[in-house]
């Protein structure tokens, strides 16, 4: 028990566990505190998954972004990528009368080549990948509002009711969905090809040392980021049942900050998908938690007030997981100088 | 069964390579040996697809190839330990030793129980004992150098090349290796090692080639030679064996000179309690082959590196620079060899290079005409005769030489302290490098004080009054007066001073 | 050979005359809006082009001093947004000029907050300065909507500090103009005539050079983010003069605008290479560019398309990383 513990509280994701752990506990918390009575029923359940079908959107592009943080690539474009699917799977049917399946396949590849053009961009061009996103996000809301040049669309009626779906009375689509999306990470974990993810991300010359093609195992990983991230379109058609052409520009952000927070190191090499998820979760839960602290205060504070305590605190939370991962490596330093003098003496020889 | 001839390679100016030639046969332990800018680190790291040659063929097995990424290395059968280690620190021991050649399970997975297998089969093989699910980063250095060489032996290769992998070994993991690497021998396996230890070569090696200023200048079999020849093969010079750690220990200077007083100073993995004294009014050179410390001090003194045990005493007074800032404001100056990442600034005017230092004396937004740089600029380019199309141009269109005079200009137009270079001399011309020395000499005249490390043994020879010599993270001599002969300088280099070198030669 | 010789000697002025291109460039892109629309070329175009400018100019200031340290500011746009508000707020539409100088305080003291933030967390914590700045920006502007609840009670300035900074000379010079200059000389002052500014382009040029020379390069990048931050709050103070109408986030497209003009300027998005000169440069061609588009009647679809594609250009031409193979 105490071993599975310590593998626990080595791996990248303690940090972010505590602190989604934490958010959890003030979730529910204040769930019971505004409404007692009906806390053990099963509405406080039905309004937890309701965040899922909200949020998983925001989660799937946080994901994205994971698998291109772990080769330390930030893409700050790829919320904008989101919309990108969202509105082409709202528009492919308007214009070709294809039906909706056939839409959506092709919208999810229209994602795929997207980032993999901006992955090609970045790896063969070697332009820093943070500037390249950022003019990355001009170039996709120049496509977007080509597309779409407002909100609005139509999005057939079944397909709401289907994400909105909670099978078997406790189970939404939404979060099915995630569910396959991580086993598709959990097997992608045990393959070569991650392996040299976190080598490229860990030294990139080292990893081109040993006979890794660093370039080629960027793109690959855009191209992933851009499946999670068309997939987000997706659920956001259907979740919002509209098309909206430049809505997801904060994702972007938010899906950096997320993995910052879960444990996933800017530099690459050290993280995994629960760092994100964790991440996430606990922006996710601090942003519903606000408003709710707010009410209970005396006075009153509108939505703005709610944004920017929650912005607040994540940049504090932000600021705070540096200086504790770099006390940690600094405490992990000094322990291997104190084996190296406690241990063997160069002059063995 | 290796064959490479006609190997030139340049960087940018620099000639590291100029029509060197190695050759190994199979079931054979060549032993690659140079000294300072012999080339043998640039022929290794073509081997291994690091660097691309400017000139010359490669055949393995008789085939001609090409060497391009480390992909091509390996499947050539070739593999590399690198001194600087090629392991990802974040990662386990497991999955750095099966890096790029994952053993496959079912439906594209890794097969976990194969990679561990594998990984402890050549852990055992070297006996080194460690969980291979640990993090490399948490490794002692010298366990992180047992799992390189793992790593490598683990890809199965032709050729096997050892780039000083010995350098942070305990003895008894440097006997296991080589009772591994005779085995190996007697496999067929080829294997290159280079090193500066003159005891691993007579114990193992079966031939050698030795390459000095880029060139090969001699081989042979080992049993057909001795030590003398060889270090004279090297550097030109037979080592004078006379010489011992308490060479030079005394001389005639002052007390109240000291200028810099460091006692004991230690950087785990690099030095190792090192004392070292500069008086006023002396240039102090420190030799040494490459990497024995003699950066790591230099950069310890100027607070760009962290010491963890020692004293420095500058100026009469114990100092703890927080960074190199402060050390720079108590009047030290230093110039670096590795113009391009540490001294010249590319797109800033030959005059504000030349201001650069000048820059952080003084009022921050104290008003600074561009004439103020200009005239600066102008008078250290005639006092120093540096080449320049004009001061406007960017430092970057300067030649190599005219760039470190501008550098060396810098500095001395403030007339620090203690001025200490790291090499400034490499890869500029004769004419330069005998103009610098001048400038040098006229400001020791003026009451500086200098270390200067260099990799030339001529250089250092001509320029210093005290030479220290580094070897392994310490001094090995201390050389002054008549005992500055290149010979002792050579003997010193090699660790061949009295005691070590009764462990040398069998 | 020739054409190589040729080429080449244009690739060469090219790479090292980004300013004359620039301005260059201007010039054929204003030739071509009036040859599309003869009717364009008047006074008051004119007039809105040099006040466009001016205003990208003063708001572009801070930027480029960030920029040339090898830094990014996101939030220049948000810091000038609050800066606008807080003028309009407290010159309630009928204050003098005491009211006036208690706005400059109060964006002095603004952008020195959000500069000091943003110095901290990128110098200190280390975190991407885009990132850092990017949530800076998120909160200032959050603030904004926060104390106005949404709704300014004020949304514009006294008409005697509007007409100050608006009225147009000979019909076609706005005083704005004026203070663009003035911002010009002080940020020109600071990068070339003061220790500060060397030491600042030698940390972006190399920041490690610089460290080893005894520059403390921590230092001066954090009290730069801080000036930045202070010039971004003095120009919210005159772009609430310069508009007729001020309400939460006005101004926070300058964030990206101020950025595109300094990098079309010549300033190296790497850092170390710039001036104020070439923003200047940058900003005329920006506002021409933007203006012959809006002329156009391009769509916004293509606009932000051609934004894009140009910062892509910019940063392939001058900002590429070294192979790891050599």
């Amino acid at each position: 028990m105490r071993e599975a513990f310590k593998k626990i509280q080595k791996s990248p994701a303690y940090s972010g566990l505590i602190l989604f752990l934490a958010a959890l506990l003030l979730y529910f918390a204040l769930q019971f505190i505004q409404e007692p009575g009906a806390f053990f029923t099963i509405r406080t359940y039905r309004s937890f998954a309701g965040l899922f079908k909200n949020y998983a959107p925001l989660i799937l592009v946080t994901m994205g972004q994971a698998l291109l943080m772990l080769m330390g690539i930030i893409d700050i474009s790829i919320g904008m990528q989101l919309s990108f699917a969202n509105v082409l799977a709202v528009m492919l049917p308007e214009w070709t009368g294809m039906p909706i399946a056939a839409a959506w396949a092709l919208t999810l590849c229209a994602s795929v080549l997207l980032n993999t053009v901006n992955g090609l961009i970045v790896s063969y061009m070697r332009i820093p990948p943070l500037l390249a996103g950022y003019a990355m996000i001009y170039i996709v809301k120049g496509i977007n509002l080509a597309i779409r040049s407002a909100p609005g669309g139509k999005v057939p009626a079944e397909i709401n009711l289907f994400y909105d779906k909670m099978w078997g009375g406790v189970l939404p689509t939404s979060v099915i969905i995630l569910t396959l999306c991580y086993l598709g990470w959990a097997f992608l974990a045990r393959t070569p090809l991650m392996r040299h993810v976190y080598a490229v991300g860990g030294s990139e010359r080292n990893a081109f040392a040993t006979g890794i093609d660093s370039a080629r195992t960027k793109v690959k990983m855009y191209a992933l980021a851009g499946l999670l991230t068309g997939i987000g379109g997706l659920c956001y058609t259907a979740a919002y049942s509209t098309g909206n052409p430049i809505t997801g520009e904060i994702y972007g952000l938010q899906s950096i900050s997320a993995c910052i927070l879960g444990g996933i190191s800017l530099a690459g090499g050290w993280g995994t998908m629960s760092c994100a998820l964790f991440g996430i979760g606990f922006q996710v839960l601090i942003q519903t938690a606000v408003p709710r602290i707010f009410s209970m205060l005396p006075g009153n504070y509108n939505t703005y007030w709610h944004n920017l305590a929650s912005d607040a605190i994540i940049l504090i939370g932000l600021i705070g997981t540096i200086f504790a991962v770099r006390a940690q490596r600094t405490t992990l330093v000094a322990g291997l100088k104190k084996q190296i003098k406690g241990g063997g003496a160069k002059d063995e020889r | 069964m290796l064959k490479m001839a006609d190997i030139s390679k340049n960087f940018d100016a620099v000639k590291a390579l100029s029509h060197a030639s190695l050759s190994v046969k199979s079931g054979e332990i060549m032993a690659l040996l140079g000294s300072n800018g012999s080339g043998k680190s640039t022929m290794v790291k073509i081997l291994s697809g690091l660097v691309n040659p400017s000139g010359g063929t490669i055949e393995i097995e008789g085939k001609p190839v090409q060497i391009r990424s480390g992909a091509d290395a390996r499947r050539l059968g070739v593999a590399m330990a690198y001194q600087d280690l090629s392991l990802i620190p974040a990662m386990s021991v497991v999955d750095n030793i099966t890096l790029g050649m994952e053993p496959a399970g079912r439906f594209g997975r890794i097969d976990k129980k194969a990679a561990r297998e594998k990984a402890e089969k050549y852990l055992r093989l070297l006996r080194v004992d460690i969980d291979p699910a640990a993090l490399v980063q948490d490794l002692m250095p010298s366990t992180q150098s047992m799992v390189e060489i793992a790593k490598a032996m683990a890809t199965e290769p032709k050729l096997l090349i050892l780039d000083e992998a010995t350098a942070s070994l305990h003895s008894d993991e440097v006997d296991v290796l080589f009772e591994v690497l005779k085995d190996l021998k007697q496999q067929g396996m080829s294997v290159i090692i280079v090193t500066h230890r003159m005891s691993e070569i007579f114990r193992i090696c079966d031939r050698c080639t030795i390459l000095k200023g880029g060139e090969t200048v001699a081989g042979g079999e080992i049993k057909d030679m001795n030590l003398d020849d060889i270090v004279f093969h090297m550097t030109g010079k037979r080592p004078d064996h006379s010489v011992t750690e308490e060479t030079g220990q005394s001389h005639s200077y002052k007390e109240e000179d000291l200028l810099l007083d460091v006692k004991g100073i230690c950087i785990p993995g690099k030095l190792d309690r090192v004392d070292f004294q500069t008086y006023r009014g002396e240039i102090v050179g420190i030799g040494g082959l490459d990497g024995q410390g003699q950066a790591e001090f230099i950069r310890a003194v100027l607070a760009d590196v962290k010491y963890t045990e020692g004293q420095i005493r500058f100026k009469g007074r114990e100092v703890h620079y927080r960074s190199t800032a402060d050390a720079v404001a108590d009047d030290m100056g230093f110039i670096s060899g590795d113009r391009a990442r540490e001294s010249i600034f590319p797109i800033r005017s030959v005059a504000e290079n030349l201001f650069a230092a000048k820059a952080t004396k003084g009022g921050l937004f104290a008003p600074l005409s561009s004439k103020t740089i200009q005239e600066f600029a102008a008078k250290a380019m005639e006092d120093y005769g540096i080449v320049a199309g004009s001061i406007s141009h960017p430092a970057s269109s300067l030649s190599g030489g005219n760039q470190q005079k501008l550098v060396v200009g810098r500095w001395i137009a403030l007339s620090p302290d203690l001025l200490l270079l790291d090499d400034p001399t490499k890869g500029v011309d004769i004419h330069s490098r005998h103009e610098i020395h001048e400038i040098l000499r006229r400001c020791i005249k003026d009451g500086m004080s200098i270390i200067y490390v260099s990799s030339d043994n001529e250089e250092l020879l001509e320029i210093s009054d005290r030479i220290y010599v580094f070897y392994e993270g310490k001094i090995s001599a201390q050389l002054a007066g008549c005992d500055r002969t290149e010979e002792k300088l050579v003997a010193a280099m090699m660790g061949l001073t009295g005691s070590a070198e009764k462990g040398a030669v069998e | 050979m020739k054409d190589k010789a040729a080429v080449s000697k244009l690739q060469v002025f090219f790479k090292s005359n980004q300013v004359g291109m620039a301005l260059l460039i201007s010039a054929l892109l204003f030739a071509l809006t009036v040859l599309l629309n003869p009717k364009s070329l008047n006074q008051i175009a004119i007039g809105s082009i040099l006040s466009l400018t001016s205003m990208l100019l003063i708001a572009s200031a801070g930027q480029t001093l960030v920029i040339i340290s090898d830094g990014i500011d996101m939030s220049v746009g948000s810091t000038m947004s609050m800066t606008a508000l807080i003028t309009v707020a407290i010159m309630q539409g009928d204050g003098g000029m005491d009211r006036l100088f208690l706005s400059i305080l109060a964006a002095i003291g603004v952008g020195l907050t959000v500069g000091f933030f943003n110095g901290v967390g990128t110098v200190k914590a280390g975190l991407p300065p885009m990132v850092v700045t990017l949530y800076i920006s998120n909160i200032v502007g959050r603030l904004q909507y926060v104390f106005t609840g949404g709704t300014p009670e004020y949304t514009s300035v006294p008409k005697w500090f509007n007409q100050l900074v608006t009225t147009r000379q000979f019909g076609f010079f706005p005083h704005i103009v004026l203070l663009a200059v003035l911002f010009f000389v002080v940020v020109f002052f600071i990068l070339s005539r003061t220790r500060y500014g060397q030491q600042l382009t030698l940390t972006g040029n190399n920041n490690r050079a610089a460290y080893l020379n005894g520059i403390r390069t921590s230092r001066i990048k954090m009290l730069n983010y801080t000036i930045a931050g202070v010039l971004a709050g003095l120009a919210g103070v005159i772009g609430a003069a310069n508009s007729g109408y001020i309400q939460c986030g006005t101004y926070d497209a300058m964030s990206m605008q101020s950025i595109v003009a300094v990098v079309i300027g010549g300033t190296l998005l790497s850092g170390g290479k710039g001036s104020f000169t070439g923003t200047t440069a940058g900003a005329l061609l920006f506002t021409i560019l933007n203006n012959g588009l809006a002329v156009l009647q391009v769509s916004d679809s293509i606009r932000n398309l051609i934004m894009g594609i140009v910062l892509i250009l910019l940063l392939a031409a001058y900002n590429r990383s070294k192979p790891v193979r050599q």
